[in-house]
């Protein structure tokens, strides 16, 4: 099977190129996600819908340009809130807070700021790259994907909930076990309804996103009400755009990670229903495995902030390979581009693939692009975002909590969302005061459902049948991969040290 | 033998836990005790328990240091109510008024005297919010001074 198709390629730059008008529509793309993903409760998906009718008067390969320059924008505009007020805009920056606030914290927001942009950059470069060579075998392989690759997959994630417990490790099992459990809320794969008391809002479970704005956001900002400023220090409180560049620049001292963080986000990226909620956890949770310090993560340790930013960016590629390859949307950020695809009456699949290789291609290509725009507009436009570490709590407190709670009914669109946030953030800061992990428990939250489905799904079509697992080759691999993740270094070492 | 109020609080933390996976585990049973409904949670639910009963007995006490490191309750309890309260009463006041209420009852009583920062801050800020979600969101949000079809 040939990988690349010459001539498409050659086709497609010369269709990115003779025409300026499809660039025109990549800046303020980038500029509304950007925007739109360091709102706390304004998401990229919803951007890309509210812009989605401006599309009509664009032809596709432009339409397509300035959604997927949204989608970009956004990727990297998500982990602002998270590293300066410790609110994930989305559930893919939730591994971004864990380090980047405690960095900003310490006076380190404009390194941590970098570090995110420097990551993301990368991530969506290698990813597109990735896409660019893979497109066409990546798609047979997501073909192959079932529930019982997506149960191991997040299994994965769930492990993370044992190493994010800190200190207290049963208090941290006993969150992380509770989010599980109150992410099982709600009407469940076999049509039962449970935990409800039946209030008509939770039938759709509790809402995860304004739950973890809650239990991260809210919480931390009760604690934080007495203190003048989120950094104390008032030299640290400057923005530098030269120590933003250092942060650019330190994100690349860690190949390793980079590669490791891309290479998850764009394979978990590409497994529709999943994508990069589950790959910023994964990159992160192997992250600190394979680190000789392990204990310096959750304190301010940037690599923990490359390997979710590098992860959740390149989930962009992948899942724009399931798009573009089999038609099916990986989320909500895809989804409108599906709907994108509907008004120029074109369905994505493989005979998409076959007659419109050039389009893909120039697709592909602009996002190449958009990487050195992202980064002028990114370093143009940090500064201004960061300036909130210079106002004071007294009035950043309520702002932000203001913004939560509007965000939260943005997201619901009923008062679900902001009592969602007010019952979290109670919790959130009870854990936080009687030493439960809350990151435990939030990934608990957004992994339980997840986990529940695909679950039962298996139990279906293996009919109760344990040895249906090893009939899945896709399955034992990465059921290998996970053993080996969890036990392989320490199996090394052993047996290195008996040599 | 004497506990602290730090070791009762936590105590009391733990039982409330227990009891809402007990009651969870209790209410999911009651729905339907089918196996796909139960896959997940009463293994989850019967390991978290264990947990706890195990936690309950064997918790350690803050040292002293870490004691300091945490807020007190009076000052975080204002605060609680004060979010509670603009919460509960967004559907009566709507989130322009509802909003600008809890800022200015929010800095007025952290400390902020000079009332024209007070009006001008709250005022501009939670207009603007306001408005903003308004117009960016696709369905109607409760409203006081802004038209709204909610």
């Amino acid at each position: 099977m040939n990988l690349i198709d010459i001539n498409s390629a050659q086709e497609a730059l010369t269709l990115l190129f003779s025409q300026p008008q499809y660039w025109l529509v990549v800046i303020p793309g980038i500029m509304i996600g950007l925007f739109f993903g360091a709102t706390p409760g304004l998401q990229t998906s919803m951007a890309m819908a509210i812009f989605l009718p401006m599309t009509l008067y664009m032809d596709f390969l432009q339409a397509m340009l300035f959604l997927t320059a949204i989608f970009t924008g956004g990727g990297f505009g998500a982990g602002v809130p998270a590293i300066l007020m410790n609110i994930p805009g989305t559930s893919s920056a939730i591994a971004t807070a864990f380090d980047g606030y405690p960095m900003a914290k310490q006076g380190k927001h404009n390194e941590a700021l970098g570090l995110a942009l420097g990551s993301s950059t990368f991530g969506v470069l290698l990813g597109y790259v990735l896409l660019f060579f893979l497109i066409k075998p990546m798609s047979m392989f997501v073909l192959k994907l079932g529930p019982s690759e997506m149960f191991i997959v997040i299994l994965w994630g769930l492990t993370l909930i044992a190493s994010l417990t800190g200190e207290y490790v049963i208090k941290g099992l006993i969150a992380g076990l509770f989010g599980l459990l109150v992410g099982t809320v709600g009407f469940s794969e076999a049509g039962v309804m449970r935990g409800t008391m039946d209030i008509e809002l939770l039938a759709d479970g509790i809402p995860a996103i304004p739950a973890m704005m809650g239990m991260f956001a809210a919480s931390e900002l009760f604690k934080l009400v007495k203190s003048e400023f989120l950094v104390e220090d008032e030299a640290k409180r400057k923005v530098r755009i030269s120590q933003i560049l250092v942060g650019f620049k330190q994100a690349f001292a860690y190949p390793v990670i980079l590669i490791r963080g891309s290479i998850i986000g764009v394979l978990i990226g590409a497994v529709p229903g999943v994508g990069s909620s589950v790959s910023n956890l994964l990159s992160y949770i192997e992250t600190k495995r394979r680190d000789k310090d392990p204990d310096s993560y959750g304190k301010g340790n940037p690599k923990g902030v490359v390997a979710s930013e590098a992860a959740n960016s390149t989930s962009e590629a992948g899942s724009m390979a399931t798009l573009l390859a089999l038609g099916i949307p990986g989320g909500g950020a895809t989804a409108v581009m599906l709907a994108a695809f509907a008004m120029h009456n074109i369905t994505g699949g493989p005979q998409f693939i076959r007659e419109e290789m050039d389009i893909v291609y120039a697709i592909i290509f602009a996002n190449f692009g958009q990487v050195f725009l992202l980064i002028i507009l990114g370093l143009l436009l940090i500064p201004v975002l960061a300036s909130i570490i210079k106002v004071k709590m007294t009035y950043l407190v309520p702002s932000v909590l203001v913004l939560a709670v509007c965000g939260a009914f943005g997201l619901t669109g009923n008062m679900s969302g902001p009592i969602t946030v007010l019952v979290f953030a109670m919790i959130g800061w009870v854990f936080r005061r009687y030493n439960y992990s809350v990151p435990a428990a939030v990934i608990g939250m957004l992994l339980g459902s997840m986990a529940e489905s695909s679950l039962v799904q298996t139990l279906q079509i293996s009919g109760g049948d344990i040895t249906y697992l090893f009939e899945r080759p896709i399955t034992l691999v990465i059921m290998t991969l996970l053993l080996f993740s969890l036990f392989g270094t320490k199996l090394i070492k052993r047996f290195t040290k008996k040599a | 033998m004497t506990f602290s109020k730090d070791r009762i609080a936590n105590s009391i933390v733990i039982l409330c836990l227990a009891t809402f996976v007990l009651w969870y585990a209790y209410d999911a049973h009651n729905a339907s005790s089918s196996l796909e409904n139960m896959i997940l949670i009463l293994p989850v639910a019967a390991v978290t328990l264990c947990l706890c009963v195990y936690d309950f007995f064997t918790s350690k006490e803050d040292t002293a240091e870490e004691k300091k490191k945490k807020e007190s309750f009076t000052t975080v309890m204002p605060v609680m109510i004060l979010f509670t309260l603009y919460v509960l009463t967004l559907e009566y006041l709507g989130f322009d008024i509802g909003t600008v209420l809890f800022l200015a009852l929010f800095l007025f009583l952290h400390g902020e005297t000079r009332w024209t920062w007070i009006l001008g801050y709250s005022l501009v800020f939670g207009f603007i919010i306001a408005y903003f979600f308004s117009l960016m969101l696709p369905y109607p949000m409760p409203m006081m001074v802004f038209p709204t079809d909610y």
